[in-house]
């Protein structure tokens, strides 16, 4: 390097050139200094803005709709358990009458799990008036509902049948009961469920472009400002012949390790958002829909036992749901249960890509099973065993169903797991950098002013 | 080196038109939609004389582009050129008695259903002895081309019903009426509103036995614009829009409206 105008500022030159040079050294080291100074606010403006974006991501897809797909799974599954549990005791009779007390206590307990969920769910839905209405409107039905329920119940007790369809006038009034539950109630907490998924997909698209755009700014502000402290030093030392000014080089090298440290933070944040949703998120909303539709179609075993004039309704209600959460092409029930029992690959609908690994293999096999079980049901109703067809409901059939669920169940609180993780790691990767934030900046602007304070002095 | 952040600044906005350009465009994105509906069912979706469109289907079409707050265009499209006219671009939404199934999945998206529908059954006044499907054992019923609605009949329900084929429902209704056959099946806004045009008194028997989930066909990708119409769906319905649309239509043939059933969305993805 060659110093051509290396001049210590005391020794005054003899004339010309040098008089001007010296006047503006000063305001030369004003002017650097503050373009560094504010290359430094821009490099962590961008962090801070990269960090909030990466937060709010986190916030909206960890805390906020994770929890209301779990709320409002957990109310799905309320709801359409208490109606089944309204079905199944109409169809138990006097003959299981310890089991129609059972039955009677589960929905009493499901109703207040589903009024838990709504609670939780109103809390979940913050502003969004669309969602508070549907909350709103579920409740309001639900008052209906039981009021309908009980008065079936009601009925069913004085009119003291055998096991099997009660009497006319019950199934009409479990008719209107279930009607408001599976056609107007169901589908409301069902879509609520979606919104989350909704809500997290398109915060997911607008992270997913914005935290590498801004990490992005941050390079870009950070070699900024690296160039400008190089730029700094160099001209200090060309100027003061001190190759260096220790206060600077720390300078330097405190805002290297910010700008690496930033830039990896939100590299690791953009990768936890991806697999919270993508290995988390995505596979819980999914296994949250496969049960409620699932839990639905248990409870279209009971109705078609239940309701001799719609058994057709709700067994096609039975094919179609099975046929969404496991596709395979089948024209009627019969060819469906026969392929499941064949053994079920490349299948789609909904559970078509959940079912990789061993538990997924067990929750296939439950399902089978569970199917097997379904087609005996159906065999005997068909041969006029209306007792026995209720007691392989309360027993073979109820106990497949629970272990599928349970399969089912297992496989989402894995993904839950992946997803809570994946949101602590980035939501502490965030904390670790705003507590190195401040120091950082505090330290910057201290070793700045420490680097240039004392050759500014030099001039007064 | 202050010129480096206006740079920066235009620099980091081309990345995120870049980005912004993946794919192809979603209806959120557009001015005007053009939505197929059908030309030739009353009350579901007719062409008038005086080539506009009216029906159940165009009510909730012009509903949902309102709540999108699109212009809108209607193209007529028949039951088999509904797929056709989404993949080749023709139109951005179809709301054509569109019927959710996965088969059609593979090829289309599904915003929706808007509406569930049954399959029903449409006899003469004076025939009291079709009260469901299973009455239909050996008797006649028409088959549409196209329709797979004899198929539910025979092969998922399995009741040996006989198949008249004919052309089209006009071709049922004339045939029903002449006692060359028994009854008609298909979805039950079909025959309400074929029941509503003959104005001889025909009767739906409100068997409803197979559900049927009428949806909104789309591009396949466009998530987003999914989620919008479903949006749109849903404060139709809270709104009371979906309520009063279907008493309009359906309310004179006798179509079971004591619950009006809420759709539970397929999910856009």
């Amino acid at each position: 390097m060659t110093i051509v105008q290396a001049r210590p500022p005391g020794q005054v030159g003899p004339a010309g050139p040098g008089a001007p040079a010296r006047r503006s050294v000063p305001g030369r080291i004003r002017v650097i200094s503050g373009i560094t100074v504010a290359s430094l606010a821009l490099l962590f403006a961008a962090l801070a803005a990269g960090s909030l974006s990466a937060r709010d991501g986190l916030t909206v897809i960890g805390r906020d709709a994770g929890p209301q797909v779990v709320a409002t799974a957990g109310l799905y599954l309320g709801l359409s358990d208490m109606d089944a549990q309204v079905a199944d005791a109409l169809l138990m009779g006097k003959e299981y009458a310890p089991q129609r007390q059972a039955a009677i206590a589960q929905y009493e307990r499901r109703r207040s799990e589903a009024n838990q969920a709504l609670l939780k769910a109103f809390e979940l839905s913050g502003d969004n008036p669309a969602e508070r209405q549907t909350v709103q409107s579920v409740l309001d039905g639900l008052g209906r509902y039981e009021r309908l329920a009980g008065q079936a119940l009601l009925l069913d007790a004085q009119a003291g049948h055998a096991a099997g369809p009660p009497p006319q006038k019950v199934v009409e009034v479990y008719r209107q009961a279930t009607d408001l539950m599976r056609l107007v109630l169901l589908p409301q907490a069902y879509n609520l469920t979606l919104e989350s998924g909704t809500i997290v997909r398109s915060t997911y698209d607008e992270k997913s472009v914005m935290v590498p755009i801004v990490r992005f700014a941050v390079i870009v502000a950070g070699l900024l400002a690296l160039g400008c402290l190089i730029w700094l030093q160099v001209f200090l030392a060309r100027r003061f012949r001190r190759v260096f000014g220790p206060a600077l080089l720390a300078a330097t090298v405190v805002t290297v390790v910010a700008l690496l440290a930033g830039v990896n933070v939100l590299g690791r944040d953009l990768r936890e958002l991806r697999t919270a949703k993508a290995d988390g998120f995505d596979s819980v909303l999914t296994l949250a829909r496969a049960r409620a539709i699932s839990n639905s179609l248990h409870g279209d075993q009971s109705r078609f036992l239940l309701d001799k004039g719609r058994a057709d309704t709700y067994e096609h209600t039975f094919l179609d749901k099975s046929q969404s959460v496991i596709y395979l092409e089948a024209g009627n029930l019969d060819t469906y249960q026969a392929k499941v029992a064949q053994g079920a690959k490349n299948f789609l609908g909904l559970l078509g890509t959940e079912l990789g690994g061993s538990d997924g293999e067990r929750a296939l096999e439950a399902y089978t099973r569970f199917q097997d079980a379904d087609a005996k049901l159906r065999a005997l109703a068909a041969s006029g065993q209306a007792s026995q067809a209720v007691s392989a409901r309360l027993g073979t059939v109820r106990e497949s169903f629970d272990a599928y669920d349970q399969a089912l169940l297992k496989l989402a609180e894995q993904h839950e797991a992946v997803f809570r993780r994946a949101t602590d790691a980035g939501e502490s990767a965030l904390d670790n950098l705003w507590r190195l934030l401040p120091f950082a900046i505090g330290g910057l602007g201290l070793l700045v002013i420490a680097g240039v304070w004392p050759r500014l002095k030099e001039y007064r | 080196m202050k010129r480096l952040l206006p740079a920066v600044l235009v620099l980091t906005a081309l990345l995120a038109g870049a980005c912004g350009m993946g794919g192809a465009e979603s209806i959120v994105d557009k001015d005007a939609i053009v939505i197929g509906v059908r030309s030739d069912l009353p009350s579901v979706g007719v062409r008038k004389s005086n080539g506009t469109f009216e029906g159940f289907d165009v009510d909730v079409a012009r509903y949902i582009a309102q709540k999108l707050g699109k212009d809108y265009t209607f193209v007529p499209v028949l039951a088999s050129d509904r797929e056709k006219v989404l993949l080749n671009g023709k139109a951005d939404l179809v709301l054509a008695t569109y019927t959710i199934s996965q088969d059609r999945k593979a090829k289309v998206l599904f915003a929706g259903p808007y509406h569930i529908s049954y399959q029903d059954i449409l006899v003469r006044p004076d025939e009291p002895s079709i009260r469901n499907v299973r009455d239909l054992k050996g008797r006649k019923i028409c088959q549409v081309k196209g329709s797979n609605a004899t198929q539910r009949v025979l092969e998922e329900r399995k009741v040996a019903a006989e198949v008249v084929p004919v052309d089209d429902y006009a071709a049922c209704l004339t045939a029903l009426k002449d006692r060359r056959l028994d009854a008609i099946t298909t979805n039950d806004v079909i025959l309400a509103g074929l029941a509503v045009e003959d104005g001889s008194g025909l009767r739906l028997v409100n068997a409803q036995f197979n559900e049927q989930r009428t949806g909104v066909g789309m591009h396949k990708g466009d998530v987003a614009g999914c989620e919008a119409v479903n949006r749109a769906i849903t404060t139709m319905y809270q709104d009371g829009t979906a309520s009063k649309l279907l008493h309009k239509w359906f309310g004179k043939a006798g179509l079971n409206l004591s619950t009006i059933a809420v759709p539970q969305f397929e999910g856009c993805s």
